[in-house]
């Protein structure tokens, strides 16, 4: 028989891993919806707008949709893979937030027991996180695979050859930030950009923005968006690796790639921008997580304000600015970084 | 990547770390991100009211008494390509000095009608304008035949009114086909 603190700590993480399942679940209905309504602006559109006021019911009556639809399995597709290609992109999209922090602990008032807002502190936690995070592109490639389609085919292709591109450049970012605080775990990184704006790693003249440049273009070619979208590219491919797909397998897709959006923003705010720390000393008593939040969310903003403004890069463009720009870019930088650590 | 330059451009390479072309890219589509949309929002606030020129609805006119301008003299029907004017004449005896020539039935089909406005530059009279209603959409086949009595009304946008604005509406779904009444008080030009 364990001992009672043995079992509270279980409830505790069962509680934190179902909560957090539950918001990444949610999350992507928040974002097509605010992904769309910042496409409508940019285009001097309003977006959504019919249901609901704002068009703010508009991802439920998709969510309705996509249930709804027949789920057609191609008649020359592996059956199998088919199925099994949406749960291996979506798995690593979710098991990737066991090592995100994404706050401090803080104490339950009434029994007294600290929590901390991350679900494990891991001391290889960005490894585990890039490691993971590189397994979704199975789903990608199985997709492309199974359907038994030219287009998903190529579609699965490129965004194998793009992965192994960008894995390197994105990789070696990580590496930096690694060098930069000497530390492997996610918390410990936070921690060490824990004073003020000026001590976050973006702020780490000269290579911090240098690592955070790779880090975002890299992450760009990761998460398969505008201008790094070859593999879903729809003016070639019909719509890429998930051409065939429809109903809710290809909303497991769409989640796993809005997960990964976020997946990418976190990462960068944990990395390049102070995780939960406040920028400045301010005598309000603000949350960390609101901190934390905010800066995702400037993040997620980003990426689509990315997506609405550049136009997508050619497949050979994309090649050599993988091989030929960002990783002779990140070796010269490994080393600057090293002379400024000695 | 600069291929077509010989030799080594410093300012340009400069331009390249910094991302200057990819800052004003972010630069303008943060500008239009934080305008004024400039979608009409028709049919549920907005309605377009078209200048005076627009060849929507026909009506008929009266004159000041309140009599029919239309002698029902048909040259709206002969001068129609598509044919889809209908007039019966009559003799108006209900009284009042000599008899006149009046139309029993004034009909259009809707359907059939391309409105190319022969019709109103034929009729010597001024009888029959083409309005400015263009929301014909309707669930029943009857409703794309008007006749003169309903043509006879007034319609919502005035002759008088200049038009090329946007004025306040509500959206109505009606047995007859979808209305969107104008609220004529409270118009605004179009902002783009």
């Amino acid at each position: 028989m364990p001992d009672t603190s043995t079992i509270i700590q279980v409830i505790i993480i069962t509680v934190k891993v179902g909560f957090m399942t539950m918001i990444l679940f949610a999350l992507p209905l928040p974002l097509t919806w605010v992904e769309r309504k910042v496409a409508g602006h940019i285009q001097v559109r309003l977006g959504p707008w019919r249901v609901g006021p704002h068009g703010l019911l508009q991802p439920f009556a998709d969510m309705v949709k996509l249930l709804t639809k027949e789920d057609i399995v191609p008649d020359k597709a592996d059956k199998f893979l088919f199925s099994l290609a949406p749960i291996m992109a979506m798995v690593p999209a979710f098991a990737v937030f066991v090592a995100i922090p994404f706050g401090d602990k803080f104490t339950i008032p009434f029994i007294d027991k600290d929590v901390t807002l991350y679900i494990s502190d891991m001391n290889v936690g960005i490894l585990y996180v890039l490691s993971i995070a590189g397994l979704g592109i199975y789903g990608v490639i199985f997709g492309g695979w199974a359907s038994n389609s030219k287009y998903s085919l190529l579609g699965g292709l490129r965004a194998s050859a793009q992965m192994i591109s960008y894995e390197i450049a994105i990789s070696f970012a990580a590496i930096g930030v690694v060098m930069m605080v000497n530390s492997l775990s996610l918390v410990d990184i936070v921690h060490a950009q824990g004073n003020g704006i000026l001590s976050w790693n973006f702020f780490y003249l000269p290579v911090g923005p240098v690592w955070f440049a790779i880090f975002f273009i890299a992450s760009l070619a990761e998460i398969n968006r505008i201008p790094f979208d070859l593999p879903e590219d729809e003016g070639t491919l019909g719509a890429g690796f998930h051409t065939e797909y429809s109903g809710m397998k290809f909303a497991f897709f769409m989640l796993a790639e809005y997960i990964a959006m976020v997946t990418a923003s976190v990462l960068m705010v944990t990395l390049f921008f102070g995780g939960w720390n406040a920028p400045f000393n301010i005598p309000l008593p603000i949350p960390q997580i609101f901190w934390f939040l905010g800066k995702v969310i400037f993040f997620i903003y980003f990426f689509m304000w990315v997506r609405f403004t550049l136009p997508r890069y050619r497949y050979d463009q994309l090649m050599s600015i993988g091989w030929k720009v960002l990783i002779p870019i990140s070796l010269v930088n490994i080393l600057i970084t090293g002379l400024l650590r000695i | 990547m600069s291929g077509e330059t010989k030799g080594f451009n410093l300012l340009e390479l400069v331009k390249k770390v910094l991302f200057t072309d990819f800052v004003k890219g972010l630069a303008i589509t943060l500008g239009y991100n934080v305008s004024k949309s400039i979608t009409q929002r028709y049919p549920d606030e907005e309605k377009w009211i078209p200048y005076r020129r627009w060849r929507g609805l026909h009506y008929l006119n009266r004159d000041a008494n309140g009599k029919e301008l239309c002698v029902a003299c048909e040259l709206c029907s002969k001068a129609c390509p598509t044919r889809c004017i209908t007039v019966i004449p009559m003799e108006d005896d209900t009284g009042r000095g000599i008899a006149d020539r009046v139309a029993r039935v004034w009909k259009v089909d809707l359907v059939r009608c391309l409105f190319c406005g022969y019709c109103e530059d034929a009729c010597p009279t001024r009888a029959l304008r083409l309005g400015r209603e263009y929301e014909m959409a309707c669930t029943e086949m009857v409703r794309t035949v008007r006749h003169r009595e309903e043509l006879l009304i007034p319609q919502a946008i005035p002759e008088d009114m200049e038009g090329g604005v946007l004025v306040r509406a509500r959206f109505e779904r009606t047995s007859d086909g979808i209305k969107v009444p104008p609220d004529l008080r409270h118009h605004k030009k179009r902002s783009l």
